[in-house]
């Protein structure tokens, strides 16, 4: 991978990129002797042949009656191999907000690889400004499709929300032809003051497809933020999340639900900086794990000084299926303020004896039955989803994923 | 004709014995009440008929419709129609009642090599088993027994039995934490749904039920098996003297 990093070095003309670039090769891959990678094989998802690439493969045709089939509204920006693909988005249009694909990215410094590697090689990205006041009912959905491509497929986005505003995202991923699949992902998003944003990250392409997703929140005061993230099927999903908490009386919720029945790898990894007074933040992370999946969870609140009258609360919930199963999970808080409420916790659990026995006193076997708990366990994550077609959705997803008939 | 015949079952938990040597034969169109004093092996007995795991039957033999019932999965007996109302009914949040009912009732058809039931039939069937047992509107789509009163998770499974339509069912003291309200309400949807081809089985601690619910016969179960049987006056009697008659009589 470093190796290959050296050899386009040469061929990057601007600046920041390539130093970038430099700063991707000098940091290298994360390693499991990093803490923060502790455990998450990183070399894993490159051993599946992917390699960086600053120029995108040739752009493959992909229907528009296959997105008709994930979306669930009319508005569409849609992204194929890591470019944005005009025919497939569609936008009912909205004099106040403005949204076009954009090679003007900016930068994160910072000493994280995926973050430089995004910064160096992004091809593309969403860049929405959601103006002051609007109201958008319609959910704006973002795809990332991938197609037989083995370059590492990386996307920088930037979404602003004016002061006000309201407006809610869904982002899928999709294995257009399940080929082994990798996005790096990074999103910034800047929410303004009063306004009310849900962000729902749905994850569910295949075992073929790897993830390695950073987002950034900003929010001004009043806001209220909610950021849902669902990883169903996978390779190895990695999730960053961080909320920068930066005026007073806004709301941050974090919720996740992670449902693997395999193989599948997924590490949630979210940050929350109380950095001023009176706000709060919700954070629950629900898992179930089943086959020989691997969970890992680690959830920071950092609560500054001046962040008097902080309520922050976490927690992280998992149902084990399988006795190849592993959770992981690290509950972090920092408080550096005296007048806060703040907790966490972690739990892990079976199925209760109890209530299976319930269900099948009621003549359902046994593997309705588990289904029926887990979906129940599951449940009130999808409630949070507050679209009801995108909901709908996941449930009848989560049922199917189950096997079970709601 | 004899639906369910138990024969000296003796059945332990961790290795100690609390059924020893039940006796007893349940015809069709009968309502048999069981009492008996609390740690006498009446929720055993519930918990051994419908298969639940950590017992182990070390003796005797139960036979429902001919067939051996002791060798069944809790869902296998589920779907030959024995019915156990839950002592202490399980919530299960997220999976609203009637998802719940509708996989049950599928479930029950699937074995019986029937079709799914279809969504209207399915519909007008709850709101007709509603009724009986006075359950609100919102009820079909809260979630099971979340959040219920006591007296509405009991109403649930005199409901769930309702939608089920058992052979046998077995009301494992289903008046426990009763108000006299919900009692009349749980009576009232046993008695209804009292016919010449069903039987019930009633296990309660205290009398009360019992003038709800009018039972043609009464056992009074001690030490993990039968002391004594009568008809409902035998309950009265016992309410009269109180269960260390019972013990006394086990003594004999």
């Amino acid at each position: 991978m470093i190796n290959e990093l050296e050899n386009i070095l040469p061929s990057v003309k601007n600046d920041h990129q390539k130093a970038s670039l430099q700063n991707a090769i000098a940091i290298g891959v994360p390693s499991m002797k990093h803490e923060e990678w502790k455990y998450t094989y990183y070399n894993k998802i490159l051993q599946q042949g992917f390699s960086p690439a600053f120029v995108v493969d040739q752009q493959p045709s992909v229907e528009k009656e296959f997105i008709d089939e994930y979306a669930v509204s009319e508005n569409r920006i849609v992204f194929v191999n890591g470019v944005f693909h005009n025919e497939l988005s569609q936008f009912n249009s909205h004099p106040k907000i403005n949204f076009w694909n954009s090679n003007n990215i900016s930068e994160i410094s910072t000493k994280d690889f995926l973050l430089e590697l995004n910064n160096a090689l992004a091809t593309d990205g969403v860049f929405l400004e959601i103006g002051n006041n609007v109201v958008s009912e319609e959910l704006i959905e973002i795809f990332y499709i991938h197609t037989n491509s083995s370059a590492i497929v990386n996307l920088r986005n930037k979404i602003k929300v004016g002061k006000n505003a309201q407006v809610k995202l869904a982002e899928y991923y999709i294995n257009y032809d399940a080929n082994p699949a990798y996005s790096n992902i990074v999103t910034e998003i800047e929410i303004a003051q009063d306004a009310i944003v849900e962000l729902d990250k749905i994850q569910d392409a295949g075992n073929l497809f790897n993830i390695t997703d950073n987002t950034f929140v900003k929010q001004d005061r009043n806001s209220v933020v909610t950021v849902n993230t669902f990883s169903l099927t996978g390779g190895i999903t990695r999730n960053v999340l961080q909320f920068d908490i930066n005026g007073e009386h806004a709301t941050a919720n974090m919720n996740g639900l992670y449902l693997l029945q395999s193989e599948e790898h997924v590490d949630n990894r979210t940050l929350v900086n109380h950095n001023v007074a009176n706000c709060e933040s919700h954070e629950l992370y629900k898992g179930i794990l089943g086959g020989k999946s691997t969970g890992v969870f680690n959830g920071k609140i950092i609560v500054k000084q001046p962040a008097q009258k902080t309520n922050a609360f976490q927690s992280n919930r998992n149902l084990l299926l399988s006795n190849d199963a592993n959770i992981y999970t690290k509950p972090q808080l920092e408080i550096f303020a005296d007048d806060v409420k703040c907790s966490h916790g972690a739990t892990s659990s079976q199925i209760e004896d109890s209530e299976l026995f319930y269900l099948q006193a009621r003549g359902i076997g046994k593997e309705v039955a588990r289904g029926l708990l887990v979906y129940a366990f599951a449940a009130e994550m999808v409630e949070r989803v507050k679209n009801e077609k995108l909901r709908n959705k996941l449930q009848s997803r989560i049922a199917e994923l189950l096997k079970i008939e709601l | 004709m004899t639906m369910l015949k138990i024969n000296n079952l003796h059945a332990s938990i961790d290795g100690k014995e609390i059924l020893k040597g039940f006796t007893l034969t349940v015809n069709a169109g009968e309502v048999h009440a069981i009492m008996g004093p609390n740690g006498t092996g009446k929720s055993t007995l519930a918990a051994v008929l419908t298969g639940k795991d950590g017992y182990e039957v070390t003796q005797g033999s139960v036979e429902f419709d001919g067939k051996n019932l002791l060798e069944l999965e809790p869902e296998e007996r589920a779907q030959q129609g024995v019915f156990l109302a839950f002592q202490y009914p399980v919530e299960i949040p997220g999976v609203s009642n009637a998802n719940f009912l509708k996989a049950a009732v599928n479930e029950i058809r699937k074995s019986k090599g029937l079709d799914n039931i279809a969504p209207n039939e399915f519909l007008k069937l709850m709101r007709e088993k509603m009724e009986l047992v006075e359950m609100s509107k919102d009820f079909i789509s809260r979630s099971v027994n979340q959040g219920f009163s006591g007296g509405e998770k009991k109403r649930n499974e005199i409901f769930q039995m309702a939608m089920l339509d058992p052979k046998l069912a077995i009301l494992d003291e289903t008046d426990s934490g009763l108000d006299i309200d919900a009692l009349r309400i749980v009576a009232n949807g046993v008695n209804k749904l009292r016919t010449k081809d069903n039987a019930f089985m009633v296990i309660t601690h205290y009398q009360r039920l019992l003038d709800y619910i009018i039972p043609d016969f009464v056992h009074v179960m001690y030490n993990g098996q039968i002391v004594k049987s009568g008809d409902k006056s035998l309950a009265l009697e016992l309410e009269e003297k109180g269960y260390d008659w019972v013990k006394e009589l086990d003594m004999v």
